[in-house]
């Protein structure tokens, strides 16, 4: 077995098919597609996914098909830190019996290794709890594309990488998605999904946790390394908080869960930083919806002039 | 209601557990060092696969199965300063070169079709050698000095077998045809003989038949003759 295992090759049966964050991003069906920005007229300025919203039943659908395929990919990430690194302080436990990487000589502790494995075991639960929930809400496997992003931050030969961009932007972002899914199934009267999305939500704040713990451990006397993590870590969470999807605003669909986060060692100022960026992107879409919307009205108002 | 001044019997007459045991210390060590290492490669093995089958359901449980041999390495590393192995990575290697050489051969299979191969290495030859070992190694140590190992075996056993079960109730559901039959004997074949190189998870002798334990084992037998 390779090292490092290219994300293009991720297994998956045939009902599966994978699509980038951009193609997600488009599809209709989806949190921040095209029915999310026309309804948002009709709501005023509230765009939380809530069940009075006009297209909740499909938003939620493939909010819960994205963390369905969004669980086995950090099952799958979880699996390959356990596999692609040596031990520190054991001789042999690297790939095909070396000290540590050949490329890049990084090794982890056996206790982060422990807690990977953990981990694997977390989401295999919720890739269980997944497909039953969406069972449930009538979701069938492959309803929705699915965007490998997640197991692309899974892919750094640094593992202090993975953990900031997979267990802290990542799994950051999942605290934020499972408690709007919580209390949307506390509004919509379904204490099944609220049920599932507690226990989703204790796991994945213990998994931040795990990785805001080693990231600090890791990194104690290697600023740079610390540095280039974090950095790591903003430009997924960036890229996350793309089209404005996730943020404070109730414009954005999911909201940002602030005191989860700090139970899972975000600081204040973390916080705030990830508050800011949230925001900036639901501008930035915003103003490129109103551009578009401009630019319509200029082609259709041209197209009136000349007919 | 008793004399509770009355002196009783210190062991109850229902406790038939045995004083002797055939390892001593050192023994004990060096198997729970092989068993970490081993424990060790299986979980890192397992990981490493999630990625590679396409089968969800045998996804979710290699994932599962992860972490269960993952804490039995976490508990016989934690155990090992108990046993006077101060560096317990010290101690964490393989039984020999031959164990190392099953393991990188049952690790080997990754395309998305070899699932069949990755499953019979795992559970019809590496988990079935853990079970012999660790069978034998509770059935052999000292009943009472080393109890705290025993109760490892226990939980460490009770997952085996579990995993076992699932591992091969996997593989029936997979295995269609009489090729895949043939293909799944004759990779099983292959790790099988690696194996018998390597003579068990801790080397010869993990279940009892090689002449250092053959020794040991006649003056264990000697000492629960006289042990009472
Ligand atoms: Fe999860
Ligand atoms: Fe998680």
């Amino acid at each position: 077995m390779r090292t490092y295992f290219p994300v293009e090759e991720l297994a998956r049966d045939e009902r599966f098919s994978k699509v980038n964050m951009r193609e997600r991003m488009a599809d209709p069906r989806t949190l921040a597609g095209d029915s999310a920005t026309t309804t948002r007229k009709s709501r005023g300025n509230n765009n939380r996914l809530v069940p009075s919203r006009r297209d909740a039943t499909d938003a939620a659908r493939a909010l819960m098909h994205g963390i369905f395929v969004g669980e086995i990919q950090a099952l799958e990430g979880a699996g390959r830190t356990c596999h692609d690194f040596a031990v520190s302080n054991v001789p042999g436990t690297g790939p095909s019996g070396a000290d540590s990487d050949p490329t890049t000589g990084n090794t982890v502790p056996f206790a982060l290794k422990l807690d990977m494995a953990r981990q694997a075991w977390d989401e295999a639960r919720h890739v269980e709890i997944s497909v039953k929930l969406s069972d449930w809400m009538g979701t069938e496997i492959g309803q929705f594309a699915e965007n490998t992003v997640l197991f692309e931050a899974a892919c750094s030969t640094d593992p202090v990488l993975r953990l900031a961009g997979v267990n802290r932007a990542l799994e950051g972002l999942a605290i934020d998605v499972f408690t709007t899914m919580k209390d949307f199934g506390d509004l919509a009267g379904d204490p099944y999904l609220e049920f599932c999305e507690d226990w989703m939500l204790a796991d994945e704040v213990t998994h931040v946790k795990m990785g805001s713990d080693w990231l600090r451990k890791v990194t104690e006397n290697d600023p740079d390394r610390r540095k280039k993590a974090l950095d790591f870590q903003n430009v997924v969470d960036k890229l996350f908080s793309y089209g404005g999807t996730r943020s404070d605003s109730e414009e954005s669909p999911i909201g940002l869960a602030r005191r989860f986060r700090e139970l899972a060692g975000f600081s204040d100022a973390e916080v705030a930083d990830i508050a800011a960026v949230s925001l900036a992107a639901l501008d930035e879409r915003k103003s490129s919806v109103a551009k578009m919307r401009d630019q319509a009205v200029t082609e259709m108002a041209d197209q009136l002039g000349t007919a | 209601m008793a004399d509770p001044y009355k002196p009783r019997a210190p062991i109850a007459p229902w406790d038939r557990r045995e004083l002797p045991g055939l390892f001593d210390v050192e023994e004990s060590a060096r198997r729970i060092g092989n068993y970490t290492w081993a424990e060790m490669k299986l979980f890192e093995a397992l990981g490493g696969w999630v990625a590679t089958v396409p089968e969800l359901d045998v996804k979710m449980r290699l994932g599962t199965h992860c972490y269960k041999h993952a804490w039995h390495a976490e508990l016989w590393h934690k155990r090992l300063p108990e046993l006077r192995e101060m560096n317990p990575d010290r101690l964490t290697e393989p039984a020999n070169d031959a164990m190392v050489q099953f393991v990188e051969a049952m690790t080997e299979p990754e395309a998305p079709e070899l699932t069949i191969e990755k499953l019979v290495g795992v559970y019809r030859v590496f988990i079935p050698h853990f079970v012999a070992a660790y069978t034998f190694h509770k059935n052999n140590t000292s009943q009472i000095t080393d109890a705290p190992t025993i109760r490892s075996l226990q939980f460490i056993l009770q997952d085996e077998h579990d995993d076992w079960r699932e591992g091969e109730m996997l593989l029936q559901s997979l295995i269609e045809t009489p090729e895949e039959v043939d293909r799944a004997t004759a990779h099983q074949a292959r790790l099988q003989k690696l194996m018998l190189q390597a003579g068990g998870i801790a080397g010869p002798g993990s279940i009892g038949m090689n002449p250092t334990t053959s020794a040991s084992a006649t003056a264990g037998a000697t000492n629960r003759n006289g042990g009472h």
